[in-house]
């Protein structure tokens, strides 16, 4: 697109994250701190994941975006739809055809190879932020691998629900050093990351942070020996493609109490449904 | 064979002298108190004993089996790890040290589990047998303590502190700020927990009482300097320097 540079930010921006994004993957699960720059979309839209696919998508990449696991929702179409513009790069909805994907709340059902990336928009980097709101602090925490309160939360969580309530954004510590949130995807999606060949990047534009997984690393959900996490799921079948083992959306269908159970990856559940036809 | 060892320390807050060329040493299982009035450099003292403050110079020694080395070699990781397992430190104030808003037994849990515990069950079973310790009812095991009244959350904090069975405790004024028969209570749990798990501690109290009570030896401190020390029946019952006899004969007559 005339008037813009390749995927919208300047070169030396691109190099910036860049340079972030290698010290990121050097430390699994450190947070590294980068010149968040202004997009074209609001803070908590993803600002942080657009300007790390924008750093690291070329010409001949294939981008995929998803929100709450469906290509179909704004947020998806809008950041889909802008680098088809300021990139001219093509774009898909299949996941298997993908070499950079951009995620918002979601890992896609279908397994990752190691020649695609998977980009996570991040609100919160900071796993302690709701114990700790000092940012020197954590950093030191960090630092000397303290992680002693996480644990107490957890503990705190057992003792008053009989188990882990965060069904979301469950912290895993990475690569058996680092405490990292996993951004907001659902705690059913952390298993996924354990060793998974994609690379993961994470962008965080308002907290100006950058992290990573690269492939293959551990990443383990935070538990204990005798209450082991648990990758929660909705009891149903995806009532449009019947499967038992995809995370799955409750969806209001009517205003008379109505509800129905159905995917929450629209790509994965399409295919099970052409693949049935 | 002393455990902890200072050696010519000097603090200085701007213009006030904290420690005027303070040195002290501590053996095992010893109780040592460090007495004076307020601002005579007491609580700084303890601090830096602790590693919580640096002084400007001397040095702080600390034998972890090996012979005594200087706790500024640790770096701060290690420093943190000693401080988080093989010491502990009790503030007067309990609501510093304890979080409120966390039950009980994750209060005491949490120096096992930042110590790397990573059984519920264990660590339950483990806070239970403490707070028994301490005398507070094992079923308050999942209350508040913010609905504890004050001898209790000490006692929490006490428990909190113990369950990683240390061998140094820095404990300042652990009783200050309670009313007089929980003082009593405190005091008495205090030295029976000392005895039962060999404890070296180093306690910081302006009430002679309490020293009296609990101290094997005694360190009497004025304008951060050290001007008596010895054992403590020898010093509070004939006090040498004049500023221990003043302190002496200014407690109350029971």
């Amino acid at each position: 697109m005339k008037g813009y540079n390749f995927a919208y930010l300047d070169e030396q921006t691109k190099r910036m994250i860049r340079r972030a994004i290698l010290k990121a993957v050097a430390i699994p699960g450190h947070q590294i701190p980068f010149a968040s720059r202004e997009m074209p979309l609001p803070y908590g839209w993803g600002t942080g994941g657009i300007q790390v696919t924008s750093a690291i998508i070329g010409p001949d990449d294939v981008l995929k975006v998803i929100d709450q696991g469906a290509d179909d929702t704004t947020n998806a179409v809008s950041i889909r739809g802008f680098f088809g513009r300021v990139a001219g790069v093509r774009t898909t909805t299949h996941t298997a055809e993908a070499s950079v994907i951009q995620t918002r709340h979601r890992i896609p059902e279908t397994l990752l190879r190691p020649d695609q990336i998977l980009v996570y928009q991040v609100p919160q980097p900071e796993p302690l932020y709701k114990l700790e709101p000092s940012r020197a602090a954590t950093r030191r925490r960090h630092a000397l691998a303290e992680y002693g309160e996480m644990h107490v939360r957890l503990y705190e969580d057992i003792t008053r629900f009989g188990r882990v309530a965060t069904a979301y954004d469950h912290p895993v510590m990475v690569n058996q050093r680092y405490l990292m949130s996993p951004s907001p995807i659902p705690a059913f999606d952390n298993p996924k990351m354990h060793r998974m060949p994609a690379l993961q990047l994470f962008g965080a534009g308002r907290e100006k942070r950058i992290y990573a997984v690269p492939p293959y690393t551990d990443v383990r959900s935070l538990d204990f020996e005798d209450h082991p996490f648990h990758p929660g799921r909705a009891p149903h079948c995806c009532e449009l493609c019947g499967s038992t083992t995809s995370y799955l959306d409750e969806i209001i269908i009517d205003d008379k109490g109505g509800k129905m159970f159905a995917c929450s990856d629209t790509d994965y559940c399409e295919s099970n449904r052409s693949d049935a036809a | 064979m002393n455990l902890l060892e200072a050696r010519h320390l000097n603090k200085q807050f701007g213009r006030v002298t904290a420690l005027d060329d303070v040195s002290i040493g501590l053996r095992r299982h010893e109780i040592l108190a460090i007495v004076g009035e307020s601002g005579s450099g007491k609580t700084t003292l303890l601090n830096t004993l602790a590693g919580n403050i640096t002084t400007d110079s001397g040095a702080v020694y600390y034998d972890r089996g090996e012979g005594l080395s200087p706790i500024s070699a640790l770096g701060e990781l290690g420093l943190r790890r000693l401080q988080r397992a093989q010491w502990g430190f009790i503030q007067q104030d309990p609501r510093r040290a304890l979080r409120l808003n966390v039950t009980a037994g994750g209060n005491i849990g949490e120096r096992l589990m930042a110590g790397g515990a990573q059984h519920y069950g264990n660590i339950r079973e483990v806070a239970a047998q403490w707070l028994a310790a301490v005398e507070i009812d094992p079923s308050r095991i999942d209350d508040y303590p913010k609905h504890f009244s004050g001898g209790m959350m000490q006692r929490l904090q006490i428990a909190a502190t113990l369950v990683t069975e240390p061998e140094l405790v820095f404990m300042d004024e652990p009783t200050g700020g309670l009313d007089v028969s929980v003082q009593a209570r405190i005091l008495d749990l205090i030295r029976s927990l000392v005895k039962r798990l060999g404890l070296a501690v180093v306690l910081v109290t302006h009430d002679i009482g309490v020293a009296r009570l609990l101290a094997d030896r005694l360190v009497v401190m004025r304008r951060g300097q050290i001007v008596e020390t010895g054992l403590t029946d020898q010093v509070l019952d004939d006090p040498h320097h004049e500023y221990t006899q003043l302190l002496v004969s200014s407690v109350l007559p029971t």
